[in-house]
């Protein structure tokens, strides 16, 4: 097997949740020995769910599972002294550490980067929290909504007569996972090329704001502030329903306005006051009616199908989580790996972000189970099975 | 002589320093990377054909003219290429024809990275895919953003982000509650694709420094776009529960919502995660003994009766502007956001000390001014980042490329220029949006519009 881009790497991961732990795990996809530190009784990560066959035992989080792949763990109680020396012990051969604290927490346990690199002067920490770790709001507490509306993201979802609008799940977390990992990998660069490490500060407002390359120039090139669509008009551009579901269409790619009417099978699009954008604006009750008369007996995938191979139009469908179960374009892609985990069992989960030609991500290891891996790690750190024993006594380990 | 010293020290401080980047993409997930490459010190070239425009450079599907003026030069001055293409060099050659791919294959031979987002069959139909590229230079990275992927029964099918966010299963779980999907913001896929990409070459390139060898970045935006749903697909493969629409509730901790505020279309979110949270709620809105009611007291009981909360938290928002509900909840420990519009984004006192924003200082023939772009989302502790300057016009470094890079003598310069296939003005005129703000407004593409804004932005002069 050829050699993983990151598998000279010990990262210790004591973030939770879903954004820190999916950022850690990412780097032990691509080869990283990742050790996950969680306090005793377990990450609030364990609590999430769905759970399988929804059974709210901390072994069976979906969530969990998903964010904690490729890794080792162990239980480390870090705000007892004992806990806090193992800590800084495991610290001073580290390559990474990924947290997720509010900004403060572990410099009030003497564990931050600064106090941290005076032993390992290559280490690298990244932090991701709700609004970095600078700033008024840097001890504001954050979610998902909140990077949603604090973003600029929500104020232009949803339609101008109803409220503000996050998207569905959890994307800002995902997004800020990816963002941590990326940012990580930039100080590994400069690490590579300095023996320095850094602390790096990923704030998940600022990740979600970032997406906004049309929305914010606007404001800095004419001060025009956007809002929400309106309710009507849209047929063309958003999602709209067909005999078994919904779809989107949109202009674009090298159809013309003739071709997208001949989709539809409607002569009357072609007029002009719906050819020409800044007309079409004017016209979209018009619009949306042929539409939904033009789909209301066509299905999803036959329209799918047609419109991507006959016309070479863009057109989306609403797919659901059982199609993306079974879709066969992300089996092409090596999108899912079954994953054998002890409590579980067999599970398939959705694992392979992107790919690559050599050095991919690999999946090695199902989400540890709590405290599954002290015994092998603290005696690896120099602890005697007697002291592994008493630490265990007093609630350390 | 001094500071060009520093600023030499400085550049070659940058992990990407001395690298080039050849960037043939097009629009916004791979250009936007591209220009967070050059942020991070690559020389970053653009390659756009006179014939085919990044489709950024027009005005009515993605960005506006600096005070919308189109100006002579529209092509230039769009406010949504300026952004992602900070900081790097244009070249100006049409990949169409042989010439121009020669071109491009000599720069191949001199280049650590080749960026490009074509469908998959274009860069095989010229001989330029991974296998091929290669054997122009084996240590070469090569970064690929498609729809669905070169391989696969999708693969040769037309994406782009507004459709695919259905595809990818974001719409099916976003939309106000218990109504149809929607979608959210603009173009989201796009930006998840930046990231990966961003993530794939930085990784590349650790791997080549490692091991001493190229490698391919395989992006697809329809796979990417599915992970984030991936917990929702867990949860149909382990239970086959397909979910539902929530509109801004949290699946599983209550309350959580968007409530209006004082003033024209402002709101702020609430979202409560534990029983003290609530509590503190309760205390900052007045109402204590809700803390300890049988229907509110716990988060389950909170679930069932999240719509009896709704009426009690909105007449609170009601008499509160967006930012004073955000600061009083906070500082009692609730979770609150004011919602952001890109006003706010500019002027927010937080994000202002973050410096999210970057001002970029165009040169005064650019007749652009200065303007605020997003920066990074990240901050390095030992490492200063900015963008490295404004975006280039079309062709404006030709001369400096095959000149200077590649060595091409006087005449084979000038023989490109004249048979048209470098230029620097884009052969056909594409439309161009004339629209007056207040118009923009009537039609509901903007909800207003601040004339003052540069004042507001203390970019006046």
């Amino acid at each position: 097997m050829l050699p993983a881009v990151l598998d000279d790497l010990l990262v210790l991961d004591i973030s939770q949740g879903i954004a820190g732990p999916l950022c850690a795990r990412l780097l032990g996809d691509y080869g990283a020995d990742v050790i996950k530190i969680e306090p005793p009784g377990g990450e609030c990560g364990r609590r999430m769910p769905p759970f399988f066959h929804d059974d709210p035992d901390p072994e069976k989080s979906l969530f969990f599972l998903l964010a904690n792949l490729n890794k080792r763990g162990v239980i480390l109680d870090l705000e007892q002294p004992q806990g806090a020396d193992l800590f800084r012990r495991l610290a001073r051969t580290a390559d990474v550490i990924v947290e997720s604290f509010p900004p403060g927490y572990l410099a009030s346990l003497g564990l931050d980067h600064a106090t941290l690199e005076q032993d390992n002067p290559s280490l690298v920490m990244t932090s991701i929290t709700p609004f970095g770790q600078t700033g008024p709001y840097s001890h504001y507490k954050g979610g998902e909504i909140v990077a949603y509306a604090t973003s600029g993201i929500m104020a232009i979802s949803g339609t101008a007569d109803r409220e503000p609008l996050q998207h569905g799940g959890f994307p800002a977390q995902y997004e800020a996972a990816m963002n941590g990992m990326l940012a990580t990998n930039v100080a590994l660069l400069t690490r590579d090329l300095t023996g320095l490490g850094q602390h790096v500060d990923v704030s998940m407002q600022e990740v979600v704001a970032s997406s906004l390359v049309i929305n914010q120039p606007n404001y800095a090139f004419t001060g025009g502030v956007q809002g929400r669509r309106r309710p009507e008009g849209n047929s063309f551009g958003q999602v709209t329903p067909c005999k078994d579901g919904y779809f989107v269409s949109q202009e674009g790619g090298s159809i013309t306005w003739n071709e997208i009417a001949n989709f539809f099978g409607s002569e009357e699009m072609k007029d002009q006051r719906f050819a020409d954008p800044a007309q079409r604006m004017h016209h979209g009750h018009e619009l949306d009616a042929i539409i939904l008369d033009a789909t209301k007996d066509r299905t999803m995938a036959e329209m799918f199908k047609t419109a991507s191979e006959e016309f070479r139009m863009l057109l989306g469908i609403v797919q659901t989580p059982e199609d993306l179960a079974t879709c066969a374009q992300l089996d092409a892609r090596g999108f899912y790996e079954e994953v054998e985990h002890p409590v579980i069992g067999k599970i398939r989960v959705p694992f392979r972000l992107w790919n690559m030609s050599v050095g991919g991500a690999s999946c090695r290891r199902p989400a540890p189970l709590l405290g599954q891996h002290n015994a092998e790690i603290f005696t690896k750190l120099g602890c005697s099975a007697a002291e592994i024993g008493s630490l265990r006594t007093q609630g350390i380990i | 002589m001094a500071t060009d010293k520093k600023d030499a020290d400085q550049e070659t401080r940058l992990p990407l320093a001395g690298l080039r980047i050849i960037d043939i993409s097009n629009v916004f997930s791979l250009p936007y990377a591209g220009g967070l490459l050059s942020d991070l010190g690559a020389e970053v070239i653009k390659v756009e054909g006179p014939a085919r425009l990044d489709v950024s450079r027009g005005g009515a599907f993605s960005g506006v003219y600096p005070e919308n003026e189109p100006g002579e030069d529209p092509w230039n001055r769009t406010s949504t290429f300026n952004l992602l293409n900070r900081g790097k060099k244009s070249l100006a050659i049409d990949l169409r024809r042989p010439e121009g791919r020669e071109v491009l294959k000599d720069l191949i031979r001199v280049s650590d990275v080749l960026t490009e987002n074509f469908t998959p069959r274009v860069m095989r139909g010229w001989e330029l895919d991974y296998p091929n590229a290669k054997k122009l230079n084996p240590n070469l990275i090569m970064v690929s953003c498609s729809g669905y992927g070169p391989k696969g029964p999708y693969a040769q099918y037309p994406a782009q982000a507004t459709t695919q966010e259905a595809t990818h299963g974001l719409a099916h779980v976003t939309g106000y509650r218990g109504d149809v999907p929607s979608k959210a913001g603009q173009s989201f896929v796009d930006f998840l694709a930046t990231w990966a990409l961003v993530m794939g070459t930085t990784l590349a390139l650790r791997y080549r420094h490692r091991f001493g060898k190229g490698i391919w970045v395989d992006v697809a935006m329809y796979q990417l776009g599915c992970y984030m749903v991936a917990d929702r697909i867990l949860d149909w493969e382990a239970n086959k529960r397909l979910g539902e629409r929530i509109g801004n509730r949290h699946p599983w901790l209550a309350p959580q919502g968007c409530y209006r505020c004082t003033g024209d279309d402002e709101w702020c979110v609430v979202s409560v995660h534990d029983d003290e949270e609530w509590a503190a709620l309760c205390r900052v809105i007045g109402r204590p003994e809700l803390a300890q009611d049988e229907r509110f007291a716990r988060n389950d009981a909170r679930m069932r009766n999240h719509d009896e909360i709704d009426p009690i938290i909105a007449a609170w928002m009601a008499s509160h502007s967006k930012t004073a509900a955000m600061e009083t909840l906070q500082a009692a420990g609730v979770r609150a956001g004011a919602v952001f519009n890109a006003r706010d984004m500019h002027l927010d006192t937080h994000l202002k000390a973050r410096g999210l924003l970057e001002k970029v200082d165009f040169p005064p023939e650019r007749g652009i001014g200065k303007r605020m772009i997003i920066g990074r989302p990240w901050k390095l502790s030992k490492l200063p980042l900015a963008t490295r300057g404004p975006a280039p016009t079309l062709g404006q470094h030709n001369r400096e490329v095959l000149r200077d890079i590649l060595g091409y003598d006087e005449a084979r310069y000038a023989a490109l220029e004249e048979s048209g296939v470098i230029g620097t003005r884009p052969t056909a005129a594409r439309p161009v949006l004339r629209m007056s703000m207040e118009e923009r407004v009537r039609q509901g593409r903007l909800a207003t519009w601040d004339p003052d804004y540069r004042e507001r932005l203390g970019i006046q002069d």
